[in-house]
């Protein structure tokens, strides 16, 4: 192998597109929430949930897939005012997660974000591209996690076997 | 290794390597080049020339090398590989380009003979009407130079690759070295990139000295200093090819520090950058001024010192500038005998001649002819105002023009240059981008400017000395004979003059008609000979004359090298569905069916032909049923206040209307009244929708819906989702669809009453969480069955599993669009083909009369308004049922040889209809039902009756059954 990373597609989480304004979101799900991240493209996590910024007056609630259930009873999209927008997109993504001593490097060859850890810290969430495919790049433990559309799932699997062999 | 010095050059003598160059076998040293280690073994022939064949030798030695060019071999396979950047290694094959049966006898060489035939521009005068493709092939095959490799690579991969930087430096020589020294004891991170196999640039091949030390420890420090800096990336053999906007840097590292990988590809995008590229020698121009054994002076003195290797026994310096006096010097220290420096310049200056003592200085003089068949032999000099010429014997000649600072990098970054009397030579002026540049890139051109330019944001200097540089420009020696401005493209001083007296005066023009500066150098080593010929014989000034446009690439960069990992399969993207690997298992034929998505075509089973195995899955739908993976649908959930109003503004009927649980069928338009894309919108509550649109347009579709909220109407609360990826659907259709959907078992009431066309119900199907609605693309009786991707593989076993009784096959693509054109339903890039609107396809019930506007209405409204003849949907029935019509085929009147009066946009075999049928734009079609129309081909006019364009129940009835 010519990198030494571990590159593991990982299961379904539970996400959730939440759209508007902010305050509105808060007075129909802030319970179920963390907290605002302070600037776009920045994540907060609180209680096994994450809640990112990608967007103007977008974000992404995700939690483990298990939780899926009932965080959407707990949300109502069909109930929530029409000034916000709460669907659950947990199929729409595939994550990949690349960690190891060399993630950097191979995930230098699929994005043309600047990845640093000045630039892009351990809060840092951002769409990007990876293999010419749009992209969400997130750190985590050891690495990073690289979110794909779902139908591209199987490309960007191929990809990355192909940087690494 | 006859021409080997004993001693000396910054080559590893411990390793011996073995390559083979035309057959032969040589040996050489590890850290040789090609070059290098020819002239080692006294190889002064090593090319022939592009146009006539001529004898070419050893010019330069690295990029900048114009005259010898080789084919790599085997495992190595390249084509067009300067000589002077190849290096040697066991099993290296090469040869020369452009010669047989041999570079000493290449029958080419007669083209010499016909010169006066292959003048400038020769290319435009010979293909012309009407026999140009007579002698094309000939020409062709004559001209050219290596054959590009047939097959990829047996071992190995491309890889590209993304960095950035606060600071990009391109060259590690002085200057480079100094500003990454600077930049990285800042702190900055920094990406230092250098085309040399080592660092050091032009200190590799001059014997200066730096901090009263060789230049080169100093060199070896400054790499050790920079490679303990965990934020300086610095590369080797790395080079930068291309500057782009916004300070994106392209470079090509040649070896990679990973043995699989053949190349790596970087984009580099930078905060600042550097320009430290140096500057790159320039011939004289004299005749004969290409015969082996004429050598740029800046080479030789490279050959010597750092290959320690003798291009020559007796030399002979011609130049018209300061810098060849250290060449003179250096190659004499090496045992070369230095007949004598020729220098165009009446008045040497003192600190060249001080250089030089004992050597004959002939100021004042030029070459006017050199002499030797196959190499050097001697040269004949002659005073420059005119006069006798004197012979003198020598088997080298080293000849400078002064040097350029290489402003290829700044130039592409838009930055402009100017012209810089004491230099002779254009220099960078005014950038365009974040940059600078530094050192001999800038015009400075001793070693203490050096330093000190590139350290000029902080730090101490380094202490150094260099005689100064004075250049006195010679563009040409006015003398008799083939003198030589691009030795690439056989360019000479006749063929400049030949466009001038032609008109094409312009630089640019000069460069087209002559090619001179084109090819794999660029004219690094020309080009500005060229403007000084062309301003000479205008009487102009090299700034009213101008330079030609430097363009990307910098050195030749190998395609697999921009490619990187994007090759085979994923050269473009693919998208798959959860049932792909079922297809592939059932045996389908996939290909891509729009929006990168792959699809099964059909099915085939054994011993099946394609129109067997279509007949079937249509015949299964039309019969009993069928099922198909819908998942590639584009699928929008929007949500808002102003949905409904927004979509009545998006589509053109009324959508605001529509009740919860309902869906309607509708037509987007462009702004130009065109039809962008058909589709479904679904109300799930008063304020949350679902679009549903084609495979290939969702894309676009979202880009609109996007388009008209952030632009036209941003007060607007309407939010957009693309759940595309979240629904996954199985629509099964046919007769028997309503049976086989009882037998999944859900808690749907599948009563047509209670679940009529048009609608949608939530609920389960085969255990599973669902959205079933109820459209039809087939014209059957269909239910879409929509669930999470998670869940697809087992609705599609349960299905298939459930549909087994009766009958169910999987259908594909062909067979979707055999049943769509049966029933007349419009396909985008079939019917819609960018030029249609609604009513051209007989659709102008979908234009809704009673709302006040809509996307598209006025442009349609307008285009009406001209009243002229429009192409409009009709079926077509072959006059003889059995006569398939290529989709594309134009319809023209009486099938003669006239202007088109529409097209066939598709053709089935029906097996309803027992026979072949159409659907075709045809001029006013709507009106001439029942004519005949005929169908254009090359071998055959095929007749055909015009129809409606419905094959099958017209009514509907099945569909809403």
């Amino acid at each position: 192998m010519r990198y030494d990373v571990t590159c593991k597609q990982a299961g379904l989480s539970a996400l959730f597109d939440l759209k508007g304004p902010q305050a509105d979101l808060w007075g129909w799900a802030g319970d179920h929430l963390p907290p605002m991240p302070a600037r776009p493209n920045s994540l907060t996590r609180r209680g096994g949930r994450s809640l990112y910024h990608i967007g103007p007056r977008h974000l992404l609630l995700r939690t483990g897939i298990a939780e899926e259930e009932a965080l959407e009873r707990a949300l109502g999209p069909a109930a929530a005012p029409p000034q916000i927008s709460i669907v659950r997109i947990s199929d729409t993504l595939t994550f990949f997660a690349v960690t190891g001593r060399d993630a950097d490097q191979v995930m230098a060859i699929a994005c043309p974000l600047d990845l640093h850890p000045a630039v892009f810290g351990a809060d840092a969430v951002s769409h990007t591209e990876a293999f010419g495919l749009k992209a969400m790049v997130l750190r985590c433990e050891g690495g990073f996690e690289c979110a794909v559309e779902q139908s591209h799932g199987d490309m960007m699997q191929d990809y990355l076997n192909r940087a690494l062999t | 290794m006859r021409e080997r010095l004993p001693q000396g050059g910054r080559i590893d003598r411990s390793r011996r390597v073995a390559f083979t160059f035309n057959g032969r076998v040589y040996d050489g040293y590890h850290g040789d080049t090609l070059a290098s280690a020819l002239l080692a073994h006294g190889v002064r022939l090593t090319a022939r020339s592009f146009k006539y064949h001529r004898p070419r030798g050893i010019v330069g030695y690295g990029v900048e090398e114009p005259a010898s060019l080789v084919e790599l071999l085997g495992a190595d396979a390249s084509g067009n590989e300067p000589i002077t950047t190849v290096r040697i290694r066991d099993g290296l094959r090469a040869k020369s380009v452009n010669c047989w049966p041999s570079l000493r006898f290449d029958i080419g060489g007669v083209n010499q003979l016909f010169a006066r035939v292959l003048p400038a521009g020769f290319y435009y005068k010979t293909f012309k009407w009407p026999d140009w493709q007579l002698f094309e092939p000939m020409i062709r095959r004559a001209a050219g130079l290596a054959r590009a490799p047939t097959q990829p690579p047996a071992n190995g991969h491309y890889e590209a690759r993304h960095a950035h930087a606060d600071v990009f430096i391109a060259g590690a020589g002085p200057a480079g070295l100094m500003a990454a020294l600077v930049a990285g004891r800042a702190g900055k991170r920094v990406f230092l990139a250098d085309e040399g196999t080592e660092a050091g640039g032009g200190l590799l091949t001059r014997r200066l000295r730096i901090e009263d030390r060789p230049a080169m420890e100093w060199v070896a420090d400054a790499v050790a200093e920079l490679a303990a800096m965990e934020h300086v990336t610095h590369l080797q053999n790395a080079s930068v090819w291309a500057y782009r906007e916004h300070n994106l840097m392209m470079v090509t590292e040649r070896s990679p520090d990973h043995d699989s990988l053949l190349e790596r590809s970087w984009r580099v995008r930078a905060g600042r950058v550097i320009c430290a590229t140096g500057a790159i020698e320039r011939l004289l121009v004299f005749p004969g001024n290409d015969r082996p054994g004429v050598m740029l002076a800046s080479a030789a003195q490279a050959y010597v010192n750092r290959w320690a290797v003798r291009p020559g026994r007796r030399a002979v310096v011609f130049t018209n500038n300061n810098s060849a006096y250290a060449v003179a010097a250096d190659m004499q220290a090496a045992g070369i005998e230095i007949a004598a420096i020729v220098d165009a310049r009446p008045q040497v200056p003192p600190e060249a001649l001080a250089q030089v003592a004992g050597i004959d200085v002939l100021g004042g003089h030029v070459v006017v002819r050199t002499r030797g068949r196959m190499s050097l032999r001697s040269i004949a000099i002659s005073p420059l105002a005119g006069g006798a010429t004197r012979s003198i014997a020598c088997d080298l000649l080293a000849h400078s023009g002064g040097w350029n600072p290489a402003v290829h990098l700044f130039s592409q970054s838009r930055g402009s240059l100017r012209y810089d009397e004491t230099l002779a030579a254009f220099v960078p002026d005014i950038p365009a981008q974040a940059t600078a540049s530094v050192g001999a890139a800038a015009g400075l051109m001793t070693l203490p400017e050096v330093l000190t330019s590139a350290a000029a944001t902080g730090g101490d200097v380094p202490r150094a000395h260099e005689a100064a540089y004075a250049i006195a420009p010679l563009w040409r020696v006015q003398a008799a004979g083939k003198a030589f401005l691009d030795i690439q493209n056989d360019v000479t001083v006749a063929d400049v003059q030949l466009a001038l007296r032609e008109g094409y005066d312009n630089i640019e023009h000069v460069k087209r008609y002559t090619t001179g500066g084109m090819g794999i150098d660029q004219g690094k080593t020309g080009n500005i000979n060229i403007i000084g010929t062309v301003a000479q014989q205008k009487g102009l000034t090299l700034p009213e004359v101008g330079s030609t446009t430097f363009r990307s690439p910098y050195a030749p960069v190998s395609f697999g090298a921009v490619g990187g990992l994007r090759t085979g399969e994923v050269q473009f993207p693919y998208r798959h569905t959860p049932i792909t690997e079922w297809n592939r298992e059932q045996g389908a034929v996939m290909y891509e069916a729009g929006a990168r998505w792959q699809r099964p075509g059909y099915f085939p089973q054994p011993g099946e032909s394609f129109q067997e195995t279509v007949n079937r899955e249509c015949g299964a739908v039309r019969e009993a049923v069928g099922v198909y993976d819908g998942s590639p649908l584009g699928t929008f959930e929007l949500k808002g206040r102003d949905t409904g109003r927004f979509l009545d503004f998006l589509y053109t009927n009324k959508m605001a209307n529509l009740k919860p649980g309902h869906g309607r069928y509708g037509l987007m338009l462009t702004d130009d009244g065109l039809i962008l894309d058909d589709g479904v919108a679904l109300r799930l509550d008063d304020y949350r929708w679902i679009l549903s649109t084609s495979t290939g347009h969702a894309d676009a579709v979202n880009q609109q819906m996007e388009k008209l909220l952030q632009t036209e109407f941003p007060d607007w609360q309407v939010m957009v989702t693309a759940v595309t990826s979240q629904w996954n659907n199985a629509t099964v259709c046919g007769p028997r669809a309503r049976e086989v959907m009882e037998a999944l078992g859900t808690d749907i009431n599948l009563d047509n009453a209670a679940f009529p066309f048009m609608t949608f119900r939530d609920g389960t199907v085969a255990g599973l969480p669902t959205r079933v609605v109820r459209v039809s693309f087939t014209g059957e009786l269909s239910y879409e069955i929509n669930v999470a991707p998670r869940h697809m593989r087992k609705l599609w076993d349960r299905v298939m599993a459930a549909g087994a009784p009766f009958g169910i096959q999987p259908v594909g693509s062909e067979a979707n669009h055999v049943l769509r054109v049966e029933k007349g339903f419009l396909s985008l890039g079939h019917e819609v083909d960018g030029t249609v609107d609604p009513h051209d396809l007989g659709m102008g019930w979908i234009m809704s009369a009673k709302k006040s506007d809509y996307l598209g209405k006025r442009a349609v409204a307008l285009r009406r308004a001209a009243d002229k003849p429009r192409r409009e949907l009709v079926g077509l029935l072959p006059d003889d049922p059995n006569a398939q019509i290529p989709e594309g085929a134009p319809l023209t009147p009486g099938g003669r040889k006239e202007a088109t009066e529409g097209l066939v946009t598709a053709c089935v075999w029906s097996g309803v209809n027992n026979r072949w049928v159409a659907l075709a734009l045809l001029v006013n079609g709507r009106t001439r039902q029942g004519e005949t129309v005929h169908v254009r081909l090359r071998d055959e006019v095929i007749a055909a009756r015009v129809t409606a364009p419905v094959f099958y129940d017209p009514g509907g009835q099945r569909l809403r059954s």
